[in-house]
């Protein structure tokens, strides 16, 4: 495996202090590398969500080491100063909602990042309707969010987890609210995008529908993860 | 390209924002400082006043006559009332006599008795008289003494003075008696002129002190008004001005008159110079006296010259001026003024030419740097 | 860059403009309030200026004429001309009474003035907006038009008739009733004189009196009765400096030589505005305050929940990235807008209200400039509670579960 991507190494995650405390992660060892797209799998309260949480950076691991895009994140603690800034710029987020800003139209949305961070306003919309183009919503740029359907929102809303080319996109659910042939269409778009932009993805689900589709999944269980091979069924 | 319903929004926020925007710029330029002061300009004329002088009186008499008793007493009967037209010599009352007749009646009983004493006087000088030329005829016949002689002599002139004395007597009780009958003729109150009552004091049976008002009459052919005017506005007051009379009853009708005289005392308290009115005809009915009265009087018009309205005199430290507009700026010139008449219009003698345009009107006072409108009414001041 | 402020507000511009106005009416109010203050003490000074005196003479130990009443007898004004450093002197009375007009009647504060060729001299209306000064020595007035009486209108005053000749704008006592001028010796009159039935009653009470009313000496009666009616008195004595006199000087001179108060410029504003009007002045400054937290308190409330309505998105802006500067900027960007189009409402609708208050309403354009600084501070530290929330907001929360 390449050292750029995802490496996570003996990751622990501890809720609470003494008796009542919960842990959420007891181990956790994955690593996926640029380009590929690997399914995390596990029942409610598995602990799905605290890794995604902590591979995130919103919320702070207990112990063990994570490295993204080669660079070591968290060894036992943070190593870089700001977290934001890292999630702004190594990680892009894709929710089982897609959590579209209301007020701003479909293509500022996508060029809201760089906008902030003080790229020129048309560089960044060119940049944005690119990636909205490649996901074939560019018809919508001047729409407003609400005035789209789910599936089009969902796949703005990976457009805008794209806009920075981070190098890890985590998705938590993406197609849980959609049906499944836009399921399907969702995922051709983010093995895609893996393998356009070569990014590595984590994929958070139990959507039986898209599970057959991986090459590599992860199992969680009680804060365990297990890695074993997926069907690498195609995308029909 | 349509228009986006983004754009669509933000042109509606644009608008709203510039119609804000306008209304606030309409608002800080129209009010407090920065506005314009609304004013109105009129041009200067030459025209020709007739200044007046304008004064308040009261009706009043010249001739007032008040009639009385010329000592105290009691009325007896009065025969006129307040309004009555008398004529001079009228009898209008009576005092009440008292013992007066009495007297008068002892009086003439005292005067018989003082005749009979004035015949018995006389009857004694006769007799004295021919005693006394018997006995000179005597003593030229020597048939008596020289002393018996002069005894006749002497009773003869005692004779002549007891006559003379009771003619004398005689004298003074008539002229007692005319006394009194002239006193009886005094007890009636006389009208001394021909008027009207204008008073009647007291009522038959009062007492009254000599020299008290029981009847004033007045002369209505001698009605005045009594005028007050006001002494800093009375130049060119002097008799014989035309005059205008308007009574408080008369609603609005004029009266026309003339100026008998100014009195030559004023009112040092009041400044006020006295004046007195007479009508050209007397109005009837007659007004009552002392009924209120504004005068006006008419002096002689002055001659042409510039001429503005008192409302654009106006004030700057301690000159007197008009704010004239140079240009469409407002200038404080000073000026000198004449004459003013009782409409507002003043003649302006220096300082300002005819066809200058001045300021009559503001909203508010005027300074070297104010911000001016010209309209042509004060906003607020109802047509 | 992008404004998320400007964004948000063009994306739910009809709320945040009805918002504005509602606040901006609030702001209304409050601008009204600090107007109807300067009103107050502008009434108080509108006073002093129109009578465009430099000193003012009462009786002795009086704060008159305006504050208390004040009586001096009207041959003194000749001595006080003679006084060095006195350019002008005039007689003046000042009465606040009912001025009746048809069925009608207005409190008004009758002015008694020298009317005549004297152009100007103190106590004079000293612009007019329609009709000419007085003339006449008699039964003219001009009246201020905030009483309502026009060009030509018959007035009464106790005893006299007067017809309106002219009127004056801004001419109020210093409680803001409208001034109405008449000639000095009118004015006296009324002032002394009172109405019929007092002049009946007060004839047969003289007439009661056997010390006045003797038999056999009539006249005795006719000047008791004379010397009752007949006034002699004024209010005050208006007093105008030779150019470059020291008001002060002169103030001294009169208090020494002629035993009386004298009161200058700066003594009349102190009892005006000090002392007239202060508890009146003090009540507003409480409304005003009051108001003002009102403002704050509901600028913050209006600013809070619209920070609320956007606590999730505010979690995703976070999650992916943006950093608290450009939240809190959106935050307090929208409060100043707020505050802006408040002000601006508040400042239209207070001008074009003003003219309908009863009393004089000014707005001064200094008080406009503190008041929108003051908006703008309010606006300020409104959002600064919801920032903090915003800022406390966990990014996590926009990751379900």
């Amino acid at each position: 495996m390449t050292a750029l991507g995802i490496r996570i190494e003996g990751l622990r995650k501890r809720y609470g202090e003494g008796d009542t405390a919960v842990d959420a992660l007891k181990h956790v060892d994955m690593e996926v590398a640029p380009g590929e797209v690997v399914g995390l799998i596990g029942p409610s309260g598995s602990g799905k969500s605290t890794l995604l949480k902590c591979l995130g950076a919103v919320i702070d691991p207990t112990a063990g080491r994570m490295t993204l895009g080669g660079e070591v994140i968290y060894d036992d603690g943070w190593k870089v100063s700001d977290l934001r800034a890292l999630r702004r710029d190594k990680i892009g987020f894709v929710f089982q909602a897609p959590y579209l800003i209301p007020f701003l139209d479909v293509v500022d949305n996508v060029a809201l990042l760089p906008m902030l961070a003080g790229l020129p306003n048309a560089e960044a919309r060119a940049r944005a309707l690119e990636l909205l183009t490649a996901l074939d919503v560019h018809h919508r740029a001047a729409a407003m969010p609400s005035q789209l359907s789910g599936g089009e929102q969902q796949r703005v809303a990976i457009a805008r987890g794209l806009i920075n080319r981070p190098p890890v996109i985590l998705a938590d659910e993406p197609t849980a609210p959609l049906d499944s042939e836009r399921a399907m269409a969702v995922m051709r778009i983010l093995n895609e995008m893996a393998e356009k932009y070569q990014t590595a993805i984590i994929i958070v689900t139990h959507d039986e529908k898209i599970i057959p589709t991986f090459k590599r999944i992860y199992h969680i269980r009680d804060g365990i993860t297990s890695e074993e091979a997926g069907e690498g069924r195609p995308i029909s | 390209m349509n228009i986006t319903a983004m754009q669509r929004r933000k042109l509606a926020l644009i608008a709203v924002i510039a119609v804000l925007g306008a209304l606030l710029a309409y608002v800080a330029l129209r009010s407090g400082p920065l506005a314009p002061i609304a004013v109105t300009t009129a041009k200067v004329e030459s025209q020709s006043l007739r200044p007046a002088l304008f004064g308040v009186g009261t009706i009043d008499a010249e001739r007032t006559y008040r009639v009385g008793p010329t000592f105290a007493g009691r009325v007896r009967s009065l025969t006129v009332n307040v309004g009555d037209r008398v004529v001079a010599g009228q009898t209008i009352g009576e005092m009440d006599p008292v013992d007066l007749d009495d007297r008068m009646a002892a009086q003439a009983s005292a005067m018989q008795g003082a005749e009979a004493a004035v015949r018995e006087a006389t009857a004694r000088q006769a007799y004295a008289a021919s005693e006394a030329g018997r006995y000179e005829s005597l003593l030229a016949a020597r048939a008596t003494s020289e002393e018996v002689l002069a005894a006749k002599r002497q009773e003869l002139v005692a004779a002549k003075a007891a006559a003379a004395n009771a003619r004398s007597n005689l004298e003074r009780m008539r002229a007692d008696l005319s006394g009194l009958q002239s006193q009886r003729g005094n007890l009636r109150l006389i009208a001394p002129a021909s008027g009207i009552v204008t008073l009647r004091e007291v009522e038959p049976g009062t007492v009254v002190a000599g020299g008290q008002t029981v009847i004033e009459i007045i002369d209505p052919a001698s009605l005045w008004v009594d005028v007050r005017i006001d002494q800093v506005s009375s130049a060119g007051l002097r008799a014989g001005l035309p005059a205008r009379v308007q009574l408080r009853s008369s609603d609005g009708k004029v009266l026309h008159g003339r100026v008998l005289r100014i009195e030559p005392r004023a009112d040092p308290i009041t400044e006020e110079t006295l004046i007195k009115v007479v009508f050209d005809t007397l109005p009837t009915p007659l007004p009552p006296l002392g009924e209120f009265a504004e005068v006006t009087l008419d002096l002689a018009p002055i001659a042409k010259g510039p001429v503005v309205p008192n409302a654009a005199i106006r004030r700057m430290g301690d000159r007197i001026g008009v704010w004239k507009l140079d240009d469409g700026d407002p200038v404080f010139v000073p000026v000198e003024l004449g004459k003013a008449d009782l409409g507002g219009r003043v003649q302006v003698l220096k300082g300002l030419d005819d066809g200058d345009t001045i300021i009559v009107y503001s909203e508010q006072e005027l300074g070297p740097n104010s911000n001016i409108s010209v309209v042509d009414r004060i906003p607020g001041v109802t047509p | 860059m992008i404004s998320l402020a400007g964004r948000d507000i063009l994306h739910s511009w009809g709320k945040f403009v009805f918002t504005g106005v509602g606040l901006g009416l609030l702001i209304g109010v409050t601008l009204v309030m600090a107007g109807v203050y300067r009103g107050m003490v502008d009434d108080g000074k509108a006073l002093l200026d129109n009578s465009g005196a430099d000193l003012w003479v009462v009786q002795r130990d009086t704060l008159g004429p305006y504050a208390e009443s004040s009586s001096i007898s009207d041959d003194l004004y000749r001595t006080v001309l003679a006084m060095p450093g006195v350019a002008e002197a005039a007689n003046v009375t000042y009465l606040t009474m009912q001025v009746r007009q048809g069925e009608t009647d207005v409190r008004a504060m009758v002015v008694g003035i020298m009317p005549g060729a004297a152009w100007g001299s103190p106590g004079w209306p000293s612009y007019l907006v329609e009709g000419r000064q007085i003339t006449r020595g008699h039964y003219e007035a001009v009246a201020d038009i905030a009483s309502g009486f026009g060009l030509g209108d018959e007035i009464t005053i106790r005893r006299n008739r007067y017809q309106v000749v002219g009127l004056t704008r801004r001419m109020v006592s210093s409680s803001g009733d409208p001034m109405v001028f008449i000639p000095l010796k009118d004015a006296q009159e009324a002032q002394f004189l009172k109405d019929n039935e007092a002049i009946w009653q007060n004839r047969r009470r003289t007439a009661a009196n056997p010390a006045f009313n003797r038999p056999g000496q009539p006249d005795i009666l006719d000047a008791v009765d004379a010397s009752q009616a007949s006034s002699t008195s004024v209010n005050a004595i208006l007093v105008r400096l030779a150019p470059g006199g020291d008001a002060e000087a002169v103030a001294q001179a009169i208090r020494r030589w002629k035993r009386l108060t004298v009161h200058t410029r700066a003594e009349m504003e102190d009892i005006l505005i000090g002392k007239l009007i202060a508890t009146s002045s003090r009540q507003i400054g409480m409304f005003l305050a009051i108001l003002s937290i009102v403002s704050a308190a509901i600028v913050a409330f209006i600013i809070y929940s619209l920070t609320m309505d956007k606590i999730r998105e505010i979690a995703v802006l976070k999650l992916i990235g943006t950093r608290n500067r450009t939240i809190a900027g959106m935050i307090l960007q929208q409060a100043l807008a707020l505050g802006t189009i408040g002000f601006a409402v508040g400042k239209i609708t207070a001008t074009f209200a003003a003219p309908y208050f009863p009393k004089y309403v000014l707005l001064l354009p200094m008080d406009a400039i503190a008041g929108f600084i003051a908006v703008m501070i309010i606006c300020a530290l409104a959002s600064l509670i919801a920032i903090r929330m915003a800022l406390k907001v966990d990014p996590a929360e926009a990751i379900g579960g």
